[in-house]
């Protein structure tokens, strides 16, 4: 299996027959891989977990809309209890949507390692400054407009095109719609207590 | 008010309790640094590893003891010849537990990252062996382990940072404050300890850091510890019931008023905040040196910081922490890949990635299964558990626990 996924992606290294090129244009297209297959994965945990981090958003958005009153009323202990729930709820967020940037990420390790196995000795010189760029920096280098290329391309890829069509609407929703949702839902004021690792630490109002 | 002088002195005693952590980590990689031994027959070549870890395998011994390389041996961890071979289906099975806590419990998840580098995929054992035989593998091994640590654990910032820029949701002084003090925490801890903390060391402060957190999660436990939670929960209720919908409050957000060295204010709704640039850069210092020493992301540091000690509301934490992190995890790890020259096994991570986000998918699901009590009593054990067995074994050289 191992041998096979060489040997695929050691064709993108050969599309030229100049050497340099052929790194140039192996090692963008193998950047393009990892962006591809990457979307494609996120795509799936979104769509698997949507619900839940709707309801974790929505419980942020409240906080904050809730301290952020307080804040205009004047009203320091509202607005206090108010931070210290809404820093809980954006943990619980913060963390669930570590799940969505390991989706999104593990292509590039597993890239990283082949190329690791394959360019480990390879640096390629910087002009004028005297650096050497090896293959970890290299392919950071040409994921980053990979990233950016196919960000433009997706709005016209059969099922990225969905999945794009979802996520803007989404964005789009913020925070009223998900706020009202959430209270369609019939939540309580504050949801439930955070699961998060806690933090004990009152909210010092410093406001004049 | 007097309450709330308490929460402040105890905010500052954490801060200078964190400082205090950071320098005895560096006086440790300072004292640390002793001159090598002499070396019996050594590998004498880097059998194809980059970096400090090929010179470091180069200088260790040949033999096929503990501590010693055999060249001929089967390619394990990190490409070493008779390094652990990690199971790749164990390696998912624990990534999906690590992603399951990370959905359900939060920062927990880092530490179990750390304990299935250094125990269960048994690195730090092997990295033990080299103590006697070959000091700059044991601490090239070191490296690797915390930058794979942070690495899972750093990673969880990177779209909410993405986020938060679109949303327009970050407060740019203080950011920027807070920011060039992570960079320069996170410069600093790979520059003075990369190579330099034996393995021993670090598992020693790694247990010192699981007892920390896990102190925290008896005092959630504690009559106290509800009655404040109760409480803010309560007055959030309260409150909300008292006010009607206000729309286009988040159209307000933040505006930069003044910015100066020592106090910069800025506007949210109307309300000026006031804080001093260079205790965000101290807070943004201190965190960053103990989440690189660690392995650990620092965001559950960094957003009790801003709002105990800056003062910051939620609106601004939010996205501020999560740049926080993001930039001193980048810095770390890069600090560590380019300055320590620290050796990656790229294929774990990519299939420990693999597990977490699975992980993360079944968290929401179970998570109404296990009541919240239950699951926290069960991380206060572990904590314990792991806190006592790595600081035993990492400053003691024997665990009081079987592990």
């Amino acid at each position: 299996m191992e041998e096979r996924i060489d040997a695929l992606l050691i064709e993108l290294y050969r599309l030229t027959g100049n050497l340099i090129l052929d790194y140039f244009l192996g090692t963008f297209l193998l950047a393009l891989l990892a962006v591809v297959v990457g979307e494609f994965t996120i795509s799936l945990v979104f769509k698997i977990n949507k619900a839940h981090l709707d309801k974790l958003h929505a419980r942020v958005e409240k906080m904050r809309r809730l301290s952020a009153e307080a804040l205009r009323l004047g009203d320091e202990e509202a607005y206090r209890a108010c931070n210290k729930e809404g820093n809980n709820a954006f943990g619980h967020l913060f963390f669930n949507k570590f799940g969505l940037s390991a989706a999104s990420l593990w292509p590039i390790f597993l890239a990283l390692a082949w190329m690791q196995k394959r360019f480990a000795e390879i640096f390629l010189p910087v002009p004028f400054v005297g650096w050497e760029v090896n293959y970890v920096a290299f392919f950071i280098l040409c994921y980053i407009p990979a990233r950016i290329l196919f960000g433009r391309m997706k709005r016209r890829l059969p099922y990225f095109r969905g999945i794009h069509q979802i996520l803007s609407s989404y964005e789009r929703k913020e925070p009223d719609q998900i706020f009202e949702a959430n209270r369609k839902v019939g939540e309580g004021a504050c949801g439930s207590i955070s699961k998060r690792f806690p933090f004990r630490l009152i909210d010092r109002w410093k406001t004049r | 008010m007097r309450k709330k002088r308490f929460f402040k002195k105890g905010a500052l005693v954490v801060l200078l309790l964190s400082f205090a952590f950071s320098l005895a980590m560096l006086f440790t990689a300072i004292a640390q640094e002793k001159p090598a031994g002499e070396q019996p027959q050594v590998v004498g070549d880097t059998l194809g590893l980059p970096g400090k870890l090929g010179e470091a395998v180069s200088k260790t011994p040949v033999g096929t003891e503990k501590g010693y390389i055999d060249p001929n041996a089967p390619r394990g961890a990190f490409g070493i010849p008779g390094a652990p071979q990690v199971n790749y289906v164990l390696a998912i099975i624990w990534a999906v537990w690590v992603g399951w806590i990370f959905s359900t419990v939060g920062a927990f998840g880092g530490i179990m990252a750390g304990v299935g580098h250094i125990t269960v995929f048994g690195l730090g054992d092997y990295a033990r062996t080299f103590k006697e035989t070959s000091s700059s593998l044991n601490k090239t091994l070191t490296d690797s382990i915390r930058t794979s640590n942070q690495f899972l654990v750093g990673l969880s910032s990177l779209l909410s940072t993405i986020n938060y820029l679109k949303a327009k949701r970050l407060a740019w002084p203080l950011g920027i404050a807070l920011g060039l003090g992570s960079i320069a925490g996170a410069v600093f801890i790979p520059i003075l300890t990369g190579g330099k903390i034996s393995f021993k060391q670090y598992q020693g402060w790694f247990g010192v850091f699981v007892f920390v957190v896990g102190a925290v999660l008896i005092y959630e436990m504690t009559p106290s510890g509800q009655a404040s939670k109760k409480a803010a929960k309560q007055a959030t209720q309260t409150f909300e019931k008292s006010v009607k919908e206000k729309k286009d409050l988040a159209s307000q957000g933040v505006t930069l008023k003044e910015f100066g060295i020592t106090k910069s204010t800025f506007t949210f709704f109307g309300v000026d905040f006031h804080f001093n640039p260079i205790w965000a850069f101290v807070g943004g210092l201190v965190i960053a040196a103990i989440s690189s020493f660690i392995g650990v992301g620092g965001g559950f540091l960094y957003v009790p910081y801003l709002t105990s000690i800056v003062g910051a509301p939620m609106y601004v934490v939010a996205g501020t922490s999560a740049m926080a992190v993001f930039v001193s995890m980048l810095t770390s790890i890069a600090g560590y890949i380019t300055v320590a020259k620290a050796g990656m096994d790229w294929s774990l991570i990519g299939i420990e990635l693999i597990g977490i986000f699975v992980g993360s998918m079944i968290g929401p699901r179970t998570q109404k299964y296990i009541p919240d009590k239950w699951l926290k009593i069960l991380f206060i054990v572990l904590a314990i558990y792991v806190g006592i067995g790595y600081f035993s074994k990492g400053f003691f050289g024997t665990a009081w626990v079987p592990m």
